[in-house]
């Protein structure tokens, strides 16, 4: 056995005595541009929405190998597995609507419209309630979970997407990426009891209803917002890895795990203390993310990667050392020199042409 | 200058309709295998790398407004 690393906490707390504070597990090639994460317990499955294969890929939690794809509508985004109707349902942005998937079977079973451009949703189980963030709507969609039918299409804000609920609280929260806002409805009336501004691309969020907390990722701005839950107040504002568009609380609800897509990277944050424990390696362009609650190892969509990272977190506590952002070693050198299509015109252009010149390469994607 | 990375298909739809969306013009390049991209060690998106006249990196990554904005106020010497 290796000796324990004395910046990190071990011993009976601890899964395993290690010198790194994660374990990379797998990482599985799936279809384009995979973004929505879900996970079946029961069955050791994994389904991943590829929004740009129009396909959910279901991967084996124990071969780690993908043994279906199964069609949807068109950009499929975000994703939940409802336990009780063995459902997975998809978020199918450019068709307007949401699929659900047979889990057991594996076959399509319906498709069902919501608002303009859906692109985030969560549910509640118990209450048997799915709400659908509708983009371009401004809308929130809530759906009965068993008879798929509309229940309410809610006003929210441009670029509604992602939504979270505390039952205890009777609370569904829209967060508005466009906006950077978000909007805090009655579970039972949908009546609109507040709404706050956030920080730039907002788009994620993650609720620990026991403190009455949400956490919200701020991609521009590559903060995560901590929200009181009963003032409706920004409390904090957490720094985390470049370009935060995924989050989940982890099991113990004492972390919320944040993907990290300009880096590459999944930032593990303190509930308690709002501090960001680590940064862990995941695949390129990561984005979403959820906690497989059989093992507690997280999945990660990586959207440039076109895989499926899975990790596991081995921190028992906050580590004593801080986290440092890795900096480049190009960082003082000169710019290896490049020869890339020019998209407007077709002709190859160099760097040469920018000698003498000052200049930002932006290196980007369009999904 | 953008640079256009990981579309996993024919890259010039998907970046016509973002150019659309968002209303872009200016300079845009295209790395369809992500070549270049992985030779500079690019792990994610939006990732910035500021160069200076002399052709020599001052900032790569610079995600966050204010971190770019940094980057380029020492890149001008402003």
């Amino acid at each position: 056995m290796e000796t324990a690393d004395p910046q990190f906490p071990v011993g009976a707390a601890c899964r395993i005595d290690s010198r790194s504070p994660w374990r990379q597990i797998a990482e599985i090639p799936v279809a384009l541009d995979p973004e929505g994460v879900a996970v079946d317990v029961a069955r050791r499955r994994a389904f991943v929405a590829c929004s740009r294969s129009d396909l959910v890929s279901v991967i084996d939690l124990e071969s780690h190998e993908v043994i279906a794809e199964i069609a949807t509508g068109s950009e499929p985004i975000d994703m939940i597995l409802d336990e009780p109707s063995g459902r997975v349902i998809t978020a199918d942005a450019h068709s307007d609507q949401v699929s659900v998937i047979d889990a057991a079977t594996l076959t399509l079973e319906a498709q069902v419209p919501v608002g303009l451009y859906p692109s985030g949703m969560t549910h509640n189980a118990a209450e048997r309630r799915l709400y659908v963030g509708n983009s371009l709507g401004s809308t929130m969609s809530v759906l009965d979970l068993d008879t798929l039918e509309t229940i309410a299409t809610v006003e929210a804000e441009p670029g509604a997407g992602a939504i979270g609920v505390d039952p205890s609280r009777r609370l569904v929260v829209c967060v508005n990426f466009v906006a950077a806002s978000a909007n805090f409805f009655h579970a039972d009336t949908h009546e609109q009891l507040a709404r706050i501004d956030l920080g730039t691309g907002t788009c994620a969020i993650g609720i620990v209803p026991e403190r009455g907390e949400a956490f919200i990722a701020n991609s521009i701005a590559g903060t995560v917002s901590r929200v009181d839950l009963d003032s409706f107040e920004v409390v904090e504002e957490i720094r985390t890895g470049q370009a935060p568009v995924g989050l989940t609380v982890g099991p113990n609800h004492d972390r919320v795990y944040v993907t990290n897509r300009g880096a590459g990277t999944l930032s593990v944050l303190g509930v308690e203390d709002g501090v960001e424990w680590a940064q862990i390696p995941v695949g390129e362009g990561p984005g979403g993310v959820t906690v497989d609650p059989y093992d507690n190892r997280i999945l990660v969509a990586n959207a440039g990667s076109q895989t499926l990272s899975i990790v596991e977190d081995l921190l028992a506590a906050k580590p004593p050392a801080p986290v440092v952002e890795p900096v480049s070693p190009l960082i003082g050198q000169r710019l290896p020199e490049f020869a890339l299509t020019d998209y407007w015109t077709g002709e190859r252009r160099s760097s040469r042409e920018w000698a003498e010149k000052k200049y930002i390469l932006n290196f980007f994607a369009s999904w | 200058m953008l640079v256009d990375i990981w579309e996993g298909t024919d890259p010039r739809p998907e970046v016509e309709r973002f150019c659309d969306m968002w209303g872009i013009k200016g300079p845009i390049l295209l790395d369809e295998t992500g070549e270049y991209a992985r030779l500079l060690g690019v792990r994610g998106v939006p990732t910035n790398v500021v160069v200076d006249s002399d052709g020599i990196v001052r900032a790569f990554g610079a995600a966050r407004l204010d971190e770019l904005e940094r980057a380029i106020d020492d890149v001008t010497g402003s």
